[in-house]
């Protein structure tokens, strides 16, 4: 799942990218000032071993086709083979003009999609059209959560109470539902790598989200009608009763269960798909929480580091600044009367070096490149009385 | 709760005032060398009897002395498990950057979360009571900073969750 949004960002926009260039091509094909058709090719890889291919050629601008390939949503030990007709119908739902499933998919992938943009009406209609479409690998995973919900009967008879359906999307993160008459219960056992992340998710699940609860005594009265609409929840260290006889492996966590009550209300109407897409992304929103305040404990260490350091080195540093300027002030006195002292024949010799300069500057204001090294090497006289009493030979 | 802080705090401050006063002296073992002689622990002479103040059970200060160095070695309180990786990671952070506090220790005395070591250099270099100073605002504000983290990352978790919940609503 590449995001907690339905449709994939980077999907949706190389499709608003080739539908704005076809409809740009056909508004001013009249004008003959229209850009040559491009051809698409594009790969998309995204978080959760989804892969999207967009392909359009340039003979049929107005056509687009899209390949997609997603893990599929497996019930225990059954493993999903391919798309279920009622997953297929879900997507032909989408758009039926627009969209048209091509059969066979093409090779590698699970279904592929041809999609006709002279079909999608103009203005923001287009938008929510091109939305929708991007959201095909979250409808495929609904869809399919859907079916399984409604198909399989889960009342176990011998043991008098309803058997939970396991469910796998990540290999090593199965969660269940429990279908109950009056509800749906789903509970995810919760694994963690690092110590320090199930303490904060653990802090997580038993102080957040139980605060956002009705019953809570210390939530605002204003707030709780609003609150009431949303499931309950509830966390605990060890598995659920409504687990009781599942094998050990899967029941083995470090960082408890957290089980939602679904009720009718969560799943009438458009609801249900928000319902079951936050379902299947809770393991993900979870992890992301984790690491963004890992992220944010870090910045702030960062922050108050510079803030102690600083302490510490005002602190050695204060009296040194005071010292310093007293030396200075004592120095400059000093320095004063040194400069006042120097010999006047220093002075003289200085203020004649400075005059002869400012003639030099004068007589040789042309200058030529290089002239400088000739003039040396070969117009310069011999010095026959040498100070080191030898002549240097070259 | 406030005045038990500032009793412990006035203790520390007090202890080490008498027991910052420190003198060069070189290494008894080896000619030519000067080692602070707090972590050697080699010379029984040169060394004072150690203090240990303690607030409770969670919090203590343990102070060594020696001729020519001293060792504070500190002890905060973690009221859960939240806070104690929050100590944990704050004070390795910082013990990991030792080098810019110049008088913390890298790696913390067993039994305790941090370590500073004072040598008669630091002594030379920074005032004795402006040092003191640190070492009492450090421990101010490690409390101070423990508490924050552990309320905004508590604060963090409840929008978070009230995001996920709004999509049910």
């Amino acid at each position: 799942m590449a995001s907690f949004e339905r449709a994939s960002p980077a999907l949706k926009e190389i499709l608003l990218r080739i539908y704005r260039n076809h409809s740009h091509n056909q508004c001013c094909s009249c004008h003959y000032s229209a850009e040559k058709p491009i051809e698409v090719d594009h790969h998309l890889y995204e978080f959760g071993s989804v892969e999207y291919h967009i392909k359009s050629s340039a003979s049929a601008p107005q056509l687009t086709y899209l390949s997609i390939s997603t893990p599929l949503l497996t019930q225990g030990v059954l493993l999903s083979y391919g798309l279920s007709p009622y997953t297929t119908q879900m997507v032909r739902e989408i758009s039926t003009d627009v969209l048209e499933i091509v059969e066979p998919a093409t090779e590698g992938y699970q279904l592929t999609l041809r999609l006709d943009f002279s079909k999608i009406p103009r203005g923001k209609d287009s938008l929510k059209v091109i939305t929708e479409v991007s959201s095909v690998q979250s409808i495929i995973l609904s869809s399919q959560l859907k079916e399984m919900l409604q198909s399989v009967n889960s009342w176990d008879a011998s043991q008098g109470m309803y058997k939970p359906i396991k469910l796998v999307y990540h290999p090593r993160e199965p969660f269940y539902v429990i279908r109950q008459p009056h509800k749906i219960v789903a509970v995810f056992p919760m694994r963690f790598k690092d110590y320090s992340d199930v303490i904060i998710a653990t802090s997580f699940f038993q102080w957040d989200f139980p605060y956002l609860l009705p019953k809570q005594e210390l939530m605002d009265v204003g707030s709780s009608e609003k609150w009431a609409k949303a499931p309950p929840c509830n966390w605990s260290p060890i598995p659920p009763a409504e687990l009781r006889g599942e094998p050990l492996e899967d029941l083995s966590t470090n960082g408890g269960f957290v089980s939602f009550d679904i009720s009718s209300r969560h799943v009438e109407g458009k609801r249900l798909d928000k319902t079951v897409w936050s379902l299947l992304n809770f393991y993900a929103y979870v992890k992301h929480h984790v690491k963004c305040t890992r992220g944010f404990i870090q910045r702030r260490m960062r922050r108050r580091l510079e803030s102690l350091v600083e302490v510490l080195q005002n602190s050695s540093l204060e009296d040194d600044r005071h010292i310093r300027k007293f030396q200075e002030n004592a120095g400059w006195q000093y320095m004063k009367k040194l400069v006042k002292l120097s010999s006047k024949s220093k002075i003289l010799k200085r203020s004649c070096r400075d005059f002869t300069r400012k003639i030099m500057r004068i007589r040789f204001r042309i200058k030529i490149h290089g002239f400088g090294r000739f003039r040396r090497r070969w117009l310069t006289m011999l010095k026959f009385s040498s100070s080191k009493g030898y002549t240097k030979l070259e | 709760m406030a005045n038990t802080l500032r009793l412990y705090l006035t203790c520390i401050r007090n202890t080490l005032e008498a027991a910052m006063c420190l003198q060069n002296f070189p290494c008894q073992e080896v000619e030519r060398h000067n080692k602070p002689e707090v972590e050697l622990k080699t010379s029984p002479e040169l060394l004072l009897n150690p203090v240990l103040i303690c607030r409770n059970e969670a919090e203590k200060c343990l102070i060594e002395t020696s001729i020519n160095s001293l060792r504070i070695s500190l002890k905060v309180k973690q009221a859960d498990e939240l806070e104690n990786i929050l100590t944990k990671k704050f004070l390795r952070f910082l013990s990991m950057r030792a080098e810019a506090f110049q008088v913390l220790r890298r790696k913390p005395v067993q039994g305790y979360d941090i370590s500073f070591l004072i040598t008669n250099y630091h002594c030379e270099e920074m005032q004795k009571q402006k040092l003191i100073d640190f070492i009492v605002q450090f421990m101010e504000d490690i409390d101070k900073e423990i508490s924050e983290l552990k309320m905004s990352v508590n604060t963090r978790g409840r929008l978070v969750a009230t995001e996920f919940l709004k999509q049910f609503v």
